[in-house]
């Protein structure tokens, strides 16, 4: 289909230092808290990102597949289920702290562990949902898929 | 002799590092290589399959371009061929938006393009590159006229919110100031001995008399303001006949500014493969491709087939699907072998019984966000005030750039161009929108190329492939490790399945990627078919 011009130097610095082996990344900075997106609000975030296939409504939407409801959705019933399939994907829904990416030319959404925290919290009390133990960003740290696998 | 050693591959290296290719077009490239985006399309001509064993049969599940083109040579083998297509119509992604269009997509809401006659945007595929054999191969066989697409227009517009004020430059005068000056520089370098190790006098001289050429400096191997630099870069004021024809020459951009702008980061797009001329398009829309498959297949293709479960065993495959129009029903099709070529993004979640392998490789990969909005004026502004036919702007906006139209020239009354075509996070951010706000903000940012905008808008369409039903995803995102890991697994037949599409290729979202992978598919399926005993 296309590809397209990296954004700038800037972008491609992060891209690259994401790409790394992980022993170079974690030399680099940490990104800020707001992450790629200029935002942390739980609430922003699932309107700028999850909205697109959960929809507005958090009900999902079925086409050849199911992009899945969070509405009566038993398995948000844990914030460390949603934080696994977040950080690291499922299927088609992607992984939003991918340890890979495909280089300079398609900057995805990239959530820091505090915005994957405040995105599970904005929908575990939304779309009807009301689960009274939010999930910490430290919490959410510890639930990277390469976080406590030493080479 | 020992210079010869020195003057190997090593100088070349040093050569490109000296002209400017840095760390980050070096990492481009290999992040293309990776992503397949740098390989020449495999395809040798269409398949001879020879003569399908007596009776056999396949069912074939999507009617995109992958599954039109295995339906179609394995019925010329002598197959009996059934497919099965979620949606109305045939093609897949490949489609066009024009007037009367109606889609609908998930979440429930419906555009109807308001496009005059003749006018449309291909909100999947748009361009076919000549060293696409296999996809304008089939092109020729069915008669789908084809035309020039353009890809590179040297009027075309080069934008950044953070350089020139805002104010978008021109192609032309981006591609001689950057190239002028790195021209100079190499000059420099070479004039002041930097380069004796690696280059003998004579090539120092052939590299200055060829800088000269091509960075259009002067006597003095300067890139200043002068009627030869201004033949690159574009005049004050053109040339003309008569007392009132001298032209004018313009003041080239310093270096650092065209440094600091980052302009310089979309010139080499025509430059890559794929994007190379020729470029070629089908006339009235890319739909034209699927429209011809389709005819060749009538009475073939089941619509509106959502497939639902696929299982094979010792002696052949059953898909069961719902009739879409008949909500809950359920069919099953039948055959000895089966192509399926469902996106993975759907596959992912329909219940088929294959081993591990596979089975890992579909759950494995992601789909691509991508958006495309196309935007009818009441005029061809772009041609009649600013002279670009055809081409694409680039700008750093979310909209990432603005196509023109490689046709219809100077055609009175209204005129439609692509708005916007984004990618990853700012098309997660679009597909988030209600349909008509991304077409609100894809005017809202294009107004910053074009101030037309305003007064020439009429009205628009948009297509988020996130939303789109019968994809959920734009195409396959092949990550080097993941195609390490699974790609191999992806292609390889199980049992009685094999999968074909562009996620089983190395020209992902291409249509050629989904050509090949068909052929490539058929092909093994044949072999295996024929070397079964029969009962």
């Amino acid at each position: 289909m296309s590809t397209r011009p990296l954004r700038g130097a800037r972008t491609a610095a992060l891209l690259m230092a994401l790409a790394m082996p992980l022993a170079l990344a974690d030399a680099a900075p940490e990104p800020p808290p707001e992450g790629n997106l200029g935002t942390t609000r739980g609430d922003e975030i699932y309107a700028q990102v999850c909205q697109g296939c959960h929809m507005p409504d958090g009900r999902g939407a079925t086409g050849g597949a199911t992009y899945p409801s969070f509405a009566g959705n038993a398995n948000i019933a844990s914030a460390r289920y949603m934080a696994v399939v977040i950080l690291g994907g499922r299927r088609n829904m992607p992984a939003f702290a991918p340890e890979h990416v495909i280089g300079p030319y398609f900057e995805p959404v990239f959530l820091t562990d505090l915005q994957v925290a405040n995105v599970i919290n904005h929908i575990r009390t939304n779309f009807g949902n009301d689960y009274r133990d939010p999930i910490t960003a430290a919490e959410v740290k510890a639930l990277h898929p390469t976080k406590g696998t030493p080479e | 002799m020992e210079q010869g050693a020195v003057r190997g591959p090593m100088t070349r290296r040093q050569l490109l590092r000296v002209i400017g290719l840095s760390a980050g077009s070096a990492a481009m490239y290999q992040a293309m290589a990776s992503l397949g985006l740098a390989a020449e399309s495999p395809f040798t001509g269409t398949p001879q399959l020879g003569e399908a064993p007596p009776g056999a049969t396949v069912l074939v599940l999507g009617a995109g371009i992958a599954g039109m083109v295995a339906a179609y040579e394995l019925r010329k083998a002598g197959y009996r061929v059934q497919v099965l297509e979620y949606a109305a119509r045939a093609g897949g992604r490949n489609l066009t938006f024009r007037g009367g269009t109606q889609y609908t997509e998930l979440g429930g809401e419906t555009q109807h393009c308001r496009f005059d006659p003749g006018l449309y945007i291909n909100p999947g595929p748009w361009r076919l590159p000549h060293h696409h054999h296999g996809i304008l191969g089939y092109c020729r066989q069915f008669g789908v006229p084809l035309e020039n697409f353009v890809q590179v227009n040297h009027q075309a517009l080069l934008h950044s919110t953070d350089a020139f004020d805002g104010k978008p430059q021109r192609y032309r005068a981006v591609k001689a100031d950057y190239q002028g000056h790195v021209a100079e520089l190499l000059a420099k370098a070479t004039q002041g001995g930097k380069l004796d190790a690696p280059l003998v006098r004579e090539d120092q001289e052939r590299l200055l008399e060829s800088l000269r050429w091509w960075g259009a400096l002067d006597q003095d191997f300067k890139y200043a303001k002068n009627l030869v630099s201004s033949e690159r870069r574009g005049f004050d004021r053109d040339a003309g006949g008569g007392l009132s024809g001298h032209p004018v020459p313009s003041t080239p951009v310093g270096l650092q500014q065209m440094l600091g702008s980052e302009l310089w980061s979309s010139l080499p797009i025509g430059d890559l493969y794929e994007m190379q001329g020729t470029l070629l398009q089908p006339v009235g829309g890319m739909d034209r491709i699927a429209d011809a498959f389709a005819n060749e297949l009538t009475g073939l293709i089941r619509f509106n087939a959502k497939v639902v479960d696929i299982h094979q065993d010792a002696s052949g495959v059953r898909a069961t699907y719902e009739d879409t129009t008949a909500p809950g029903s359920r069919h099953t099709a039948s055959a000895d072998w089966c192509v399926c070529t469902l996106p993975l993004s759907i596959l992912g979640q329909v219940p088929m019984n294959v081993g591990r392998p596979m089975a890992d490789a579909i759950s494995a990969l992601p789909y691509a966000a991508a958006v495309k909005v196309g935007l009818q004026f009441k005029r061809r502004f772009w041609e009649e005030d600013d002279h670009i036919y055809g081409g694409i702007s680039y700008t750093n906006l979310p909209i990432g750039n603005i196509g023109y139209p490689s046709t219809g020239y100077h055609a009175p009354g209204k005129g439609v161009l692509l708005g916007g075509y984004l990618w990853g996070k700012d098309a997660a951010r679009f597909t988030s929108l209600p349909p008509a706000d991304r077409v609100r903000e894809a005017v809202r940012q294009g107004r910053q190329l074009h101030p037309q905008y305003d007064a020439e808008f009429d009205s628009g369409v948009s297509l988020a492939w996130h939303r789109a039903p019968g994809a959920m995803g734009c195409f396959a995102l092949w990550t080097e490790q993941a195609r390490e890991a699974h790609y191999d697994n992806l292609c390889a037949m199980d049992g009685r399945i094999v999968l074909a599409g562009e996620h089983a290729s190395f020209l992902p979202a291409w249509q050629e990627g989904a050509v090949t992978s068909a052929l490539d598919a058929i092909g093994r399926l044949h072999r295996k078919a024929l070397s079964e005993p029969r009962a």
